[in-house]
């Protein structure tokens, strides 16, 4: 199993009460599955996925990634998970103003420790899987919205990671660059990568073969999205 | 990690904004700059003084009543002493084995007259044969003093050539009669110019004989007496017995203190340089203050930029950036801003120096390793005073970094 997380609890502290944000989650999920994690704000599924994505540790219970325990972790072993395994996609898309689009897919390999030439190897070949092959030199402020998702998600990718985490992918964009944004990730789902999407739209949510609703920390329901399951999972 | 990316970063910062990279590194330059400029200026003035002080008086020491004073008590003291005389000199020429030359010398500032034309301020000494040794004065023209214009009490005199040029432009002062106070005296010769030391001419002098002036100028007044050893290695011999013969004329009991002066060019070097050690260091103490002040504006830049990029620490957190490299990224950015104040500092502290050695006579001594010292100083100072905001921006927590709006 990619991911198996068992009885997850992450309590805040907010003044002298304590917040229960997750009270006892279990979830499984596969390589290769594309799951969509819904819930009204206040459900726990902004801070499931920050535990997802290893920028936060649970309060007690076990998060294992690929057999690693990311509950016992120091803070560089999570940012070398987070480098190496996660994939992150924002809602405000979050790319560095100053930087171009190149750069701003080159930055993971950074911090990967990946020499130059190879990082620009790598960051044109993402760039050109989601069609900004010709947008390489332009600022985040000279591209569209859409563009600039389809950047975030260039570097997403580049590192080649175990997970695609899309926090809100669409939520500041139209929906028919919303549309747009999903079938990349379709793709990116096609080509065998794993995919998660935090989303509160059902609309964005029925483009998953999975969806885990969450309500009150704790998972609601757990099902199989009948229409999009019949699709054939590529071997 | 990425140094480079860090540093095109901070360059392109302080491209951006001209005028804030200016003001946020002014103290730095200022400080880099008067550091550069002070350890110039001190070194040039000691080469030059040390230069000066050995080229005229290598291997000369001076008796005089006062000898090295430093504070008023010793003077008031001094005062009491019996005088040193022409007969003094004469006894020290007679018995100092290890002299080369023993000259009597004394001096007052007058107004020489020529005809209708005067010259006010010129340096009038009475000096014992063989000054021109112990000086350094070579003859333009004419001849210079001897043994016998001494024991005659002769009134005749040598003419610095800034006092002849002015007495008599354009005519010959051989010959010519000059007055002096009340006496009348023949120039018999004109030295060569020696220029300027520290803005003072050397060549505004006037030279008669030691005895002559005894009589005419300052009857009762001390003298001075120069005294050239044989050599290097004969200069504490020759003191030694210059100190034991004058004892013995005076009387003074074996473990007295002498009561006359000995000074050496070592001991006005000495006092020269401990008094620029003392400009060294306040100058040194007020460029910290610059330099201090610098690092503490480029803290709070550094602090600014730290909460404007917040939520780009955050992404590169999330993107895999560890503790170390947001630190090392925000220090090489101060270090950047730093360096850079302290490069424009370095070609301000240069250029000053260069231009006030070219218009005034203090000569200034550019030397590496002030440069080296100001890239040190500035550096330092972008990493001291970077280390508190990167260490602020390095701890900063993803979750909360990435939400900052």
């Amino acid at each position: 199993m990619l991911i198996a997380i068992r009885d997850l609890h992450r309590i805040y502290q907010v003044g002298t009460e304590e917040v229960h944000a997750l009270n006892g989650v279990d979830l499984d999920i596969a390589a290769n599955e594309y799951v969509a994690i819904m819930g009204p704000s206040g459900s726990g599924k902004s801070t499931l996925m920050n535990l997802l994505g290893c920028l936060d540790t649970p309060t007690s219970g076990s998060y294992r990634l690929k057999d690693h325990e990311i509950g016992s972790m120091s803070d560089d072993e999570l940012a070398r998970i987070r480098n190496q395994e996660i994939g992150f996609v924002f809602q405000t898309f979050n790319l560095l103003a100053r930087a171009d689009a190149i750069h701003n897919v080159e930055l993971p390999l950074v911090y990967a420790g990946i020499k130059h030439e190879e990082r620009r190897k790598r960051a044109r070949e993402a760039l050109e899987m989601v069609g900004l092959g010709d947008r390489m030199k332009h600022k985040p402020n000279e591209l569209s919205g859409g563009q600039r998702q389809r950047v975030a998600i260039a570097r997403a990718l580049v590192n080649r990671p175990s997970i695609i985490l899309a926090d809100e992918p669409t939520g500041n964009l139209d929906s028919t660059t919303g549309e747009e944004i999903m079938s990349a990730f379709e793709r990116i789902w096609q080509q065998g990568n794993t995919v998660i999407v935090v989303t509160h739209e059902p609309d964005i949510a029925q483009h998953a073969n999975r969806v885990v609703r969450m309500r009150d920390g704790k998972i609601e329901s757990d099902t199989v999205n009948e229409r999009r399951a019949a699709r054939t999972v590529p071997a | 990690m990425n140094l480079r990316e860090s540093t095109g970063i901070a360059l392109t910062a302080i491209r951006a904004n001209k005028l804030r990279s200016f003001l946020t590194l002014l103290g730095t330059i200022i400080g880099v700059a008067s550091v550069i400029a002070v350890i110039s200026f001190v070194e040039g003035l000691n080469r030059f003084v040390a230069d000066k002080l050995i080229d005229a008086g290598s291997n000369v020491f001076v008796v005089d009543k006062y000898g090295f004073i430093t504070s008023n008590e010793a003077w008031e003291q001094a005062q009491k002493r019996p005088d040193i005389t022409p007969e003094d000199a004469d006894a020290l020429r007679a018995g100092v084995q290890h002299a080369k030359m023993v000259v009597a010398h004394s001096s007052t500032v007058e107004r020489i007259h020529y005809r209708a034309k005067h010259v006010d301020g010129v340096n009038v000494r009475g000096d014992g044969p063989g000054y021109e040794v112990i000086s350094d004065y070579t003859i333009a023209e004419g001849r210079h003093l001897g043994e016998i214009d001494d024991q005659h009490r002769q009134l005749a005199c040598v003419l610095g050539p800034e006092v002849a040029d002015d007495l008599f432009p354009g005519a010959d002062p051989i010959g010519k009669q000059i007055r002096i106070g009340e006496q009348t005296y023949r120039v018999v010769g004109v030295t060569r110019a020696k220029g300027k030391m520290l803005g003072q001419s050397q060549d505004r002098f006037a030279v008669i004989p030691i005895r002559t002036f005894q009589k005419y100028k300052a009857e009762r007044g001390s003298i001075e007496i120069n005294i050239k050893s044989l050599d290097q290695a004969a200069l504490p011999v020759a003191i030694q017995e210059a100190r034991n013969i004058l004892r013995g004329r005076r009387h003074i009991a074996p473990g007295k203190p002498d009561n006359f002066g000995i000074t050496t060019a070592d001991t006005w070097l000495e006092f020269y340089r401990t008094l620029t050690g003392g400009i060294f260091v306040v100058m040194i103490g007020v460029a910290s203050i610059a330099l201090v002040v610098g690092g503490i504006v480029i803290m709070n830049i550094m602090l600014v930029s730290v909460t404007e990029r917040t939520r780009e620490i955050g992404v590169r957190k999330a993107l895999g950036a560890r503790r170390r490299d947001i630190l090392t990224q925000f220090l090489v950015e101060a270090t950047t801003l730093s360096l850079a104040g302290g490069l424009i500092g370095i070609l301000l502290g240069v250029g000053l120096a260069l231009v006030v050695g070219a218009i005034s006579p203090l000569p200034a001594g550019v030397n590496g390793f002030a440069i080296v010292l100001g890239i040190a100083m500035s550096s330092l100072v972008g990493i001291f005073f970077g280390s508190y905001p990167a260490f602020l921006a390095a701890k900063l927590d993803p979750i909360e970094a990435l939400r900052y709006e």
